[in-house]
């Protein structure tokens, strides 16, 4: 729109669209969530492991909020609990993801020439093999499972997404007159990382991020089902919905509030990184 | 009269390739000049002519790939790329670029964009590094309280620039490379602009290769100009000598072919057709005999090399047009 | 000449406003003039000043939504103010066509260009396939593209600037409008390629008897190509006359601050440029009084309360809006 052009060139106002109450909700929901997965020794929770025979596949009520399942474990514990799985399984691939394929994206957008060929050849054909396929296969022969194997074969897989991701973004912005300058003044190739191109990357970064976290929960949650999560009687909000199967006809509370936690989880993480991307105006790149 | 002085910049044949085998695309095709400590030396030509590549060949944004560069006698087509003594000449060569708003990291402060290479180079910090920045910005007409603070993306074009000359003239640099700095601004900020470039030239002692496709623009900043036209320098001379009796075909339809905001100047009398060829493929000996009306055999068998018609006056053309004074 | 039936374009009071987040924005304002047959009218004004806005507005091609139009464009007698998407359409091409800017971004660069011309000929004129062809390769030699046949199956991304710029000209004339609207038709090329585009415009004008509303921010290209010329600031007129008038005896200040702080090649070495001081203003918070008197240096009291109207000058057709106006230089009337 050249009408819109002519009028941002005669001032560039500072144009920040409000965050809205429902991020704040959302950012507080995440919050609560972790919360609860870091304190759940501490909060007044019953034993998730205690089996009660006396109170089977009861409805939600004033002892159990959220219920028991089919061999009496009270549901809302193990949703906090189960959490804890989820919670770590998704921010801790991530850190591994990123902490690999972030700095390796950014060092190849910038330097470019014969490192960047290899190491993004490499990652292209990382790229073609299904990564679900990979983690299933790896994970259902490296037992037994924990969560941190869960992390690292999650966390390793994610690392050429991210370096696709940081990769593209930095390419953008590293051929900007603005790195030239930095260059020309003198600055140094760290200098130049960490002040021009980061601060331009890292919106980008943020929103991939939190989207990230959500697809591994998403896919912990798939895992889970298939029963390559941890092993139970640990409970996760997926091996959780997995168990409920064979019991939705008597109980079906065992499923919708495993189900609800994952969803409301994902929704939030989602619609926060949505609102940062806008917010901070990404375009240039396609998550 | 230019002999007297020194030249601070010395260009000897400087070519830069661009791909490789069939592909390769001479962009600079071997081109000399001096800049002598402070005049300023337009650098004019349309646009593929090799002008902003000589620019960035000199500050070795792009890499030469032959010939020298001497600054102040030290030379520095040689130096290592990404070297410690490259760097160093950073504090005395600076470049100011064409694009305002793209030049200027948008989310970084005013004062740290300002104060970026003080930071790099360690030279002046805490308390004298504030105070200096605020002059600096004071100095291009942007009041330090109340811009100081404000993110680089909520500045108009002409601010921009006037924040990148600040940032230039950080480390006082000697040499000041203008690349196109204008050209994206409102005629009225234009103006404001080439007075700032003007007064700081006087204050900080600059000297400045001022590149530019706008003929006035150039003309009324540069002692003296240099005209590209397909990689190579066809003319060099005193500025009014050069606009007032060009010697070079391609410099006499250039000038022509300049729009004056004159409702009685001449209506383009001779336009010069068709359009340069491709750096691909240049022609032949004299590069713009497939223009020229005065083309001959000899222009296409022989490059003319430079010679003088006047004093501080070269033309590359087997047959320069007469320079008589009006 | 003056006769109303001659006159081609006529606008009358014609304001474009934008709903924006900031509150409505005036793009154009109370804008009025006319254009004859034949005739080359230069609209100039810097970033800002609303020329894209008012050449668009006299197209009809405003976006659809958060934008209000009033006044009128009366287009060889068609109202184009309020008139339907089908009205419009009919009328684009065969009374008015457009010249954008960026030559690449108003072609499609997967399509040759023959196509793209044959196009605008088969579905509006209805011509077959071979004639179409025919009069597209007879429309590229007449904008200058040297072997047209041949380059009637480039594409445009094998053309230079300048002949893509040509190609947009060919089409534009595909359906022989009677106004050509060209919005900065060589912003971006080269100087010689520039004289070639204008020098073309001009000649086409001839041969074709078509109008040309010429837009731009140079005010070098309409010094030899116009008859007239209107010069804008935020969004308004500010003088309005005969173009050697408005050169010569200019009697707004701020038509004289943009002369002035053009440079010239006439210019010597070193010449202190005179300038405008602080930039155009912010069209969500346009003051009652005359926009430019924030920057004026003859800005009186009145200036900065009330905004001025266009008075006639000495001169036919020649006036200004200024409550201070430069005095007359030259006496006699140029016409």
């Amino acid at each position: 729109m050249l009408e819109l052009e002519e009028m941002a060139l005669v001032e560039r106002p500072e144009k920040k669209k409000p965050l809205g109450p429902l991020f704040w909700l959302c950012v507080g929901w995440i919050a609560l969530n972790i919360f609860g997965a870091i304190f759940a020794n501490v909060l007044p929770l019953q034993n998730p492991l205690y089996q009660n025979y006396s109170a089977i596949n009861v409805g939600p009520s004033l002892h159990h909020i959220f219920g028991t399942d089919d061999i009496g474990r009270d549901i809302f514990s193990r949703i906090v609990y189960g959490s804890r799985v989820s919670i770590a399984v998704g921010f801790g691939s991530m850190v591994i993801g990123f902490g690999i394929g972030a700095p390796l994206g950014m060092l190849a957008a910038y330097r470019r020439g014969r490192f960047d060929t290899i190491l993004t050849t490499f990652m292209y054909i990382l790229l073609a093999f299904p990564a679900i396929i990979a983690t299933i296969a790896v994970l259902s022969f490296w037992t037994p499972r924990s969560v941190f194997k869960i992390i690292l074969v999650i966390g390793l897989a994610s690392v050429p997404l991210v370096y696709r991701v940081i990769r593209t973004a930095t390419l953008s912005v590293a051929t900007k007159d603005y790195v030239i300058a930095a260059k020309v003044q003198g600055a140094k190739d760290r200098r130049i990382l960490m002040k021009e191109l980061l601060p331009n990357i890292a919106p980008i970064g943020i929103s991939f991020l939190l989207i990230g976290i959500a697809t591994v929960i998403a896919l912990e949650g798939t895992l889970a089902f298939l029963g390559l999560s941890v092993t139970t009687p640990t409970p996760s909000w997926g091996n959780m919905i997995n168990e409920s199967r064979t019991v939705l006809q008597q109980n079906p509370w065992l499923a919708i509030f495993p189900s609800l936690a994952l969803c409301l989880f994902l929704l939030s993480l989602n619609f926060i990184g949505d609102r940062l991307r806008s917010h901070f105006d990404v375009t240039e790149v396609k998550l | 009269m230019t002999d007297a002085r020194q030249p601070l910049l010395k260009v000897r044949d400087l070519k830069v390739t661009f791909g490789k085998g069939s592909h390769a695309v001479s962009a600079v095709a071997g081109v000399s000049f001096d800049v002598y400590e402070g005049e300023t030396l337009g650098l004019v030509g349309e646009s593929g002519c090799g002008k902003s590549t000589t620019g960035k060949a000199l500050m070795r944004i792009v890499e030469p790939s032959s010939g020298s560069i001497e600054l102040d006698g030290a030379d520095l087509a040689g130096l290592k790329k990404g070297g410690r003594q490259l760097r160093n000449i950073r504090t005395r060569m600076q470049m100011i670029f064409q694009d305002p708003i793209s030049s200027l990291n948008p989310r970084r402060r005013v004062k740290d964009i300002v104060a970026e290479p003080l930071d790099c180079w360690k030279t002046v910090t805490g308390h004298d590094r504030d105070v200096l920045v605020s002059d600096l910005l004071s100095k291009v007409g942007i009041d330090p309280a109340v811009y100081g603070n404000r993110y680089a993306r909520q500045f108009s074009g002409g601010q921009c620039q006037r924040i990148s000359i600040a940032r230039s003239l950080a480390m006082r640099p000697k040499l000041l490379i203008c690349d196109e700095m204008v050209s994206a601004l409102d005629v009225s900020v234009q103006a404001q602009i080439l007075n700032l470039l003007e007064d700081l030239k006087a204050e900080y002692g600059l000297t400045l290769l001022f590149i530019a496709h706008d003929l006035a623009v150039v003309k009324n900043v540069s002692d003296r100009v240099a005209v590209m036209y397909l990689g190579k320098i066809c003319e060099i001379g005193p500025a009014d000598a050069l606009y007032e009796a060009p010697a070079h075909p391609y410099t006499k339809f250039l000038l022509g072919a300049a729009l004056e905001a004159d409702p009685d100047s001449p209506m383009n009398a001779q336009v010069l057709e068709g359009e340069p060829p491709s750096p691909m493929n240049p022609p032949s000996g004299c590069r713009f005999r497939t223009r020229c009306p005065n083309a001959t055999e000899k222009c296409a068998s022989e490059e003319p090399q430079p010679q003088e018609v006047a004093p501080g006056h070269q033309v590359s053309c087997h047959y320069p047009l007469s320079i008589t004074r009006k | 000449m003056t006769d109303v039936s001659e006159k081609l374009l006529i606008v009358e009071d014609l304001s474009t406003t934008f709903a924006t987040a900031g509150g409505p924005l005036p793009a154009v304002a109370n804008i009025s003039f006319d254009l004859g047959r034949n005739e080359t009218i230069g609209i100039v004004g810097e970033s800002g000043s609303g020329k894209t806005v008012l050449s668009r507005t006299i197209m009809g091609l405003q976006p659809r939504t958060n934008v209000s139009v009033t006044g009128s464009v009366l287009l060889d007698g068609n109202e184009m103010v309020g008139a339907s998407e089908d009205f419009k359409r009919r009328l684009w091409g065969t009374e008015v066509a457009m010249v954008f800017q960026d030559p690449m971004t108003s072609l499609n660069p997967v399509m040759r260009i023959g196509k793209q011309i044959d196009e605008a000929l088969r579905v509006r004129l209805g011509m077959s396939k071979q004639d179409a062809k025919a009069r597209a390769i007879e429309l590229l030699e007449l904008v200058g593209i040297p072997s047209p046949v041949q380059r009637y199956k480039a594409y445009p991304g094998q053309l230079s600037g300048g002949m893509r710029q040509r190609v947009v000209i060919a089409i534009a004339l595909a359906c022989s409008p009677k106004l050509l609207m060209a919005d900065e038709p060589t912003t971006g090329l080269d100087v010689t390629i520039q004289a070639q585009i204008l020098n073309l415009l001009d000649e086409l004008k001839e041969r074709l008897h078509m109008s040309v509303v010429l837009v731009t921010h140079d005010l070098g290209v309409v010094a030899t190509r116009t008859s007239r010329i209107v010069v804008m600031y935020a969004g308004r007129i500010v003088e309005i006359g005969a173009t050697r008038d408005v050169f010569a005896n200019h009697r707004m200040p701020y038509t004289r601050a943009l002369l002035e702080s053009s440079p010239k090649v006439s210019n010597a070495s070193h010449t202190r440029l005179i300038t405008i001081p602080g930039r155009p203003p912010n069209l969500l918070k346009l003051t009652q009084g005359c926009s430019f008197a924030p920057r004026c240096s003859y800005a009186t009291d009145k200036c900065h309360q009330e905004r001025p109207e266009l008075q006639a000058a000495d001169q036919p057709g020649h006036s200004f809006a200024c409550w201070n106006p430069l005095p007359t230089t030259r006496g006699d009337s140029a016409t």
